[in-house]
């Protein structure tokens, strides 16, 4: 195994991705019959079979070999695709995403085991009666009818050939895979120096796989029988025995060196010139070594900010014509790795037609599920972060969205439900919309179930608009299904989706419509290393606001500020804002002379700061676990003179 | 000792392979991942020996065989197996390969049977 130690990460990277191919040709085919998709399939399995052979890897190995073997019928016609049987194979299809996590751990698959579905497997192929995969393994010899032991003693030996006649035996070595094709092999190689006259067993039967390891033959040669002798005795090839059978009937056999074929010298030729070889275009990294070049990157575009300083301090001109030099170099190698990091959104959305197969057969609902956009980059980080929650939209969305196809026909609409995923760069972001054609949300329910969860009061919740009543689903432990299933409700709600998403500097938005169905739309930035923020100063200490969220910028007037029951608001225009002092933060300043009005979704409110000192680009490296959830601040970053400033994070600083 | 153009659709059998055979002291002239691919370089590199995977996608290892065999009939195609696919070895033998060897790969009897083929 550990030869192999080395082939490990290629092998799951590989392998992850055959899987991924097999998964989604699997449901192709459950559209219906599908050559292509079956060649697929069975090429996938194919390899999983092989790679995993060449690890070591037994029980995966033994679970793909099952799984081919069942393909191999459906390939060749002689059984066809049941839904039963999609089932079991997609179960096989996660036993192997499950072995191949266990590889990647570090694991050789065997705590995993596959007998279950192995059984399964074996016992659908007996019942399409198949004993084995390609070849049914006949007892070779005896089947072939009182065929003569002896060579020589052919009835018929055909006089017109040249040369004389030579009697052969060949045996194959005992442990040589494919016997049968390596006699074929020393068969044709004789046949190219001469004519078989007999031959036992039959080429017909050797073909047919009936086969014991031992060939007997004659035949005429001119070659003679130093190079009859090399011809036959190939790879794994145990002996051959040759012998003439009769007086030469023309002596050429010294000849040998005649028949070498001709394009052997010309065949000779240099190697194909050894700078051809480096033509590799790709090349796979470590994702780890890419992080790491991605912080080097963060700490030159810190000192880059740091060396400006100091040029701007002592102001020495040359210096500064060289830091703009580096200051291109560190800009288009910054990007350039921001286009690296990015990844397309198909890596993710590849996995879901799965679930939502998945979630409808379990719902017996009927569910079309279309994807759009696949190729939109994100940035990796991003894309970590996204999977679950999308996971969870879309369950959400076949199980508590699309109806049940009766209930559906009854409401006017097609049996078959539609979900639709589709995602798009929009500027500065990447918006990925989740649509259902469902029964939408059910403000009234979701009211009333908000009042029984003691969430709100009755009364209050008469009042609240749709929207704020929508904005109750991301409450924590708010759920409206009327049981919990296996599939969603597993008690993570909408209020972990909203919360990763926020993580990741996203926003999630609901449109519904009663009786239309529902949009979900995730709004998110491409990439979240680099952040474009203000710096202000309050108190002399500095902060960090993410531009993104800045909606203006206004002078502070203290007179007209208000006291509504616990907090301050004060009037922009015609616009009340509430103001969101960062006493707790940076301790309270009366010298506050200028407004930062920021905006998460649609609520806009105000932060009090002392000065602005100016926008920058900046590395927001995120807090450490262990400090704990921190509301109101995204990360710290490091500004160009070593000050660490904390990035403000508006979204749950409203909260 | 010769140049060999490894063919197969997986990274991961092509590194296997390429170790095997640079232990054996051979040269790897490149490398395909379908037969279309590997028809195209054998025109380019002219390599000594070919070893092509049979299941391929786009143009599968039998067919870059024949179209192979028909620009060069000398030239030396081993094929890359697996137990079970005795039939399409059988075929591929036929179509003019000069051998084979079986995944998973066992680096002795590799090295013996490129080295045989190319004696040939």
């Amino acid at each position: 195994m550990s030869e192999f130690e080395q082939y490990r990460s290629l092998f799951v990277a590989e392998s992850r991705e055959n899987h991924e191919n097999l998964v989604n040709f699997l449901l192709e085919l459950e559209k219906g019959t599908d050559q292509n998709a079956i060649d697929e399939i069975f090429r996938s399995i194919h390899t999983l079979k092989g790679s995993s052979a060449s690890m070591g890897f037994a029980d995966m190995e033994r679970l793909c070999h099952t799984m081919e073997d069942v393909f191999q019928l459906i390939r060749n016609g002689s059984a066809v695709m049941t839904k039963d049987l999609s089932n079991t194979l997609l179960s096989c299809t996660d036993l192997i995403e499950e072995m191949l996590d266990d590889i990647e751990a570090g694991g050789d698959s065997s705590s995993k085991n596959p007998d279950k579905l192995v059984g399964e497997l074996k016992s659908w192929l007996g019942q399409h009666g198949a004993a084995g995969p390609e070849k049914p393994k006949a007892p070779a010899a005896q089947k072939i009818p009182d065929a003569p032991e002896e060579c020589g003693q052919s009835p018929e030996i055909p006089t017109s050939d040249a040369g004389p006649e030579y009697c052969m035996t060949i045996v194959v070595a005992p442990d040589c895979m494919m016997k049968d094709v390596r006699a074929l092999i020393a068969i044709q190689n004789l046949e190219a120096l001469g004519t078989i006259h007999t031959m036992q067993p039959s080429k017909e039967a050797i073909d047919e796989g009936k086969f014991d390891g031992t060939v007997n033959l004659t035949m005429a040669s001119e070659a003679g029988e130093e190079a009859l002798k090399t011809a036959a005795l190939g790879t794994e090839i145990a002996s051959v025995d040759i012998r003439q059978t009769e007086a030469p009937a023309a002596p050429q056999a010294t000849e040998a060196a005649a028949v070498k074929k001709p394009q052997e010298a010309e065949k000779k030729q240099p190697p194909a010139s050894a700078d051809k070889n480096r033509e590799i275009k790709n090349l796979r990294v470590d994702i780890t070594q890419l992080d790491h070049i991605m912080n080097l990157v963060e700490d030159l575009v810190i000192n880059r900010g740091r060396l400006k300083q100091i040029a701007e301090e002592h102001k020495i001109k040359e210096m500064d014509e060289a830091i703009s030099m580096v200051e291109r170099s560190v800009s288009e190698l910054q990007s350039l790795m921001m286009t690296i990091r990015m990844i397309p959104l198909s890596h993710i959305f590849n996995r879901l037609p799965r679930v939502v197969r998945d979630v409808a057969q379990y719902d017996h609902k009927e569910v079309e599920f279309i994807m759009e956009g696949g190729e939109t980059e994100l940035d990796r980080s991003v894309m970590d972060g996204l999977n679950d929650p999308l996971l969870h939209l879309i369950r959400n969305a076949v199980n508590h969205g699309i109806e049940a196809p009766e209930v559906r026909e009854k409401a006017g609409k097609a049996r078959k439900g539609t979900v639709r995923l589709s995602a798009h760069r929009d500027r500065d972001n990447v918006i990925i919309e989740l649509t259902d054609d469902g029964a939408g949300i059910n403000i009234e329910k979701v009211k009333k179930k908000a009042v029984e969860k003691g969430m709100i009061a009755a009364d209050a919740a008469a009042t609240l608009s749709t929207e704020q009543a929508i904005d109750l689903l991301f409450q924590p432990g708010f759920s409206t299904a009327d049981k919990i299933t296996d599939i969603s409700g597993r008690g993570v709600g909408l209020d972990v989706v909203k919360r990763s998403i926020e993580s990741l500097k996203g926003t999630i938005k609901v449109d519904t419509v009663p009786g239309k169905g529902s949009t979900f739309e995730l709004l998110l930035p491409p990439t979240m290393a680099i952040v474009d923020v203000m710096i202000v100063r309050i108190c002399n200490r500095r902060l960090a606001i993410p531009i993104s969220s800045i909606v203006e910028v206004a002078n502070f007037k203290k007179d007209g500020m208000h006291r509504i029951g616990k907090g301050d608001v004060t009037m922009l225009r015609d616009e009340v804002l509430q103001i969101l002092w960062l006493n707790e933060m940076v301790g309270s300043s009366d010298r506050c002379e200028i407004l930062i009005v920021v905006q998460y979704q649609k609520r806009k409110c105000c932060i009090p700061v002392d000065a602005v000192e100016g926008k920058q680009e900046v590395v927001v490296k995120p807090l450490s676990n262990f400090i704990g959830t921190t509301k109101g601040i995204s990360g710290v970053t490091i500004l160009g003179d070593g000050d660490v400033v904390p990035v403000l994070d508006i979204n749950t600083m409203q909260e | 000792m010769g140049t060999i153009l490894i063919v197969d659709d997986t990274l991961f059998m092509r590194t296997l392979l390429k170790n095997i055979l640079f232990s054996g002291g051979h040269t790897i002239a490149g490398e395909a991942a379908n037969g279309e691919e590997a028809v195209a370089k054998y025109k380019e590199l002219k390599p000594d020996l070919v070893t092509m995977d049979v299941v391929m996608p786009k143009v599968n290892g039998i067919e870059a065989l024949k179209t192979i065999k028909q620009l060069d009939p000398a030239a030396r195609v081993v094929m890359c197996t697996a137990v079970g696919q005795e039939q399409m070895v059988k075929l591929a033998i036929k179509s003019g390969a000069k051998g084979y060897i079986v995944k998973p790969f066992q680096a002795p009897k590799v090295l013996e049977e490129i080295k045989n083929v190319l004696a040939s």
